[in-house]
């Protein structure tokens, strides 16, 4: 190892030094460390200086770019949780708005009818059930009842008796149809 | 050792405060030398001074005669009063780029001739390329190269061993070589040495 110098750097070096020692204390400092000899100000220097830097604006603190960076940082999460929730609501909103009834056509158990030839006869203004075997007092019509297992029941037609023959087991006058 | 320097840290112990006025009259300007050759502005120097000053009217730090002089002892504060000033440093964003305020005072019996702005600039530009140096090389150079110490005071500033001085102020100015070469301001040879040490 060698304590050499570059004799180049060493008259920079001098140049430097020159002009160093020509530095004085100004008299602001003069000023100050006689406010300290005099006990009427001990603040360290550097923390007004601070202050006072902050106050002009020359000089900002990397940590107000941190705090900045942070609450961006936060903003961008928050905004990707309301999102998600957003997104999860409108799913929930569509289920909300699925009918839970059934359709019109659904049905627990296979729909299932069985139709019924009623006799009946016209008299006194009214369509009255009667013995099929009993002797005509007036006209004669057949009833087409339906019955369904979902517990509807409707009148398919009434047609006059003369019209139509019972082909089918007529024993109690009601007889048994496929619908 | 300088027995009035010993006799007024005796005194400000004491609680005596206008021994503070003497040691700054002796040690001020010195101090003010370390402190600009650390710094970019001289505010920020002055202000190092001052706070080194401070501290030792709080009595926040002991002198021991015996570890060395007032002059080590007074530097030692206000090097630890520059690291700290650098620590804090590093949170702030100085808005002006280059933030260099030192101008020495203009020699009284010299006009401003050609020679004599010419040494200025050399002058400036070389201080310009020590500030780029690392704190740790940065001190060194200024106390031994600037202040002329003597390596065991500077050991004692800095609170290590002789063979750390010599190995820091060795890489320091050999950091400082490559630098004014760079800036053109010295004409390099490059031997292997050097560029090993470089490397």
């Amino acid at each position: 190892m060698t304590d050499t110098l570059h004799p180049q750097i060493a008259t920079l070096l001098e140049l430097y030094r020159r002009d160093l020692r020509r530095t004085a204390p100004s008299n602001d400092l003069d000023a100050r460390v006689g406010d300290l000899v005099a006990g009427r100000s001990a603040r360290p220097a550097a923390e007004r200086a601070a202050a006072a830097a902050r106050r002009r604006g020359r000089m900002r603190p990397l940590a107000g770019w941190a705090a900045a960076a942070g609450v961006g940082a936060l903003a961008i999460f928050a905004g990707i949780v309301i999102g998600i929730r957003m997104e999860h609501g409108a799913q929930l909103a569509k289920l909300a708005a699925t009918p839970v009834s059934p359709p019109a056509d659904f049905s627990m158990w296979p729909r299932d009818s069985v139709a019924l030839q009623i006799p009946a006869e016209y008299s006194q203004g009214s369509l009255v059930a009667v013995d099929p075997r009993a002797a005509v007092s007036g006209k004669r019509y057949w009833i087409d009842v339906v019955v369904s297992n979902d517990g509807t029941v409707r009148i398919d037609q009434i047609v006059p008796a003369d019209s139509k023959n019972i082909s089918q087991g007529s024993h109690d006058g009601i007889t048994l149809q496929n619908p | 050792m300088n027995n009035d320097d010993v006799e007024q840290m005796a005194r400000l112990a004491a609680g005596d405060t206008s021994a503070l006025r003497g040691l700054y009259e002796t040690h001020g300007r010195a101090l003010l030398r370390f402190s600009a050759a650390m710094c970019r502005s001289r505010q920020a120097a002055e202000d190092l001074v001052h706070d080194t000053f401070v501290a030792l009217l709080r009595g926040q730090t002991l002198f021991d005669p015996a570890q060395g002089t007032v002059f080590g002892y007074l530097c030692g504060v206000l090097r630890h009063r520059i690291s700290r000033y650098f620590r804090h440093e590093k949170r702030w964003v100085a808005l002006d780029a280059d933030g260099d305020t030192f101008t020495p005072a203009p020699e009284a019996h010299e006009p401003g001739t050609v020679e004599e702005i010419a040494r200025s600039e050399l002058s400036a530009a070389f201080r310009r390329a020590m500030l780029e140096l690392p704190l740790q090389h940065r001190e060194v150079i200024a106390l031994c190269d600037l202040e002329e110490l003597s390596y065991a005071t500077v050991a004692g500033i800095l609170d290590c061993p002789v063979g750390t001085v010599r190995s820091r102020l060795h890489r320091a100015r050999a950091l400082l070589t490559l630098r004014l070469a760079s800036l053109e301001l010295i004409e390099l040879e490059m031997d292997e040495t050097l560029a090993q040490e470089l490397s």
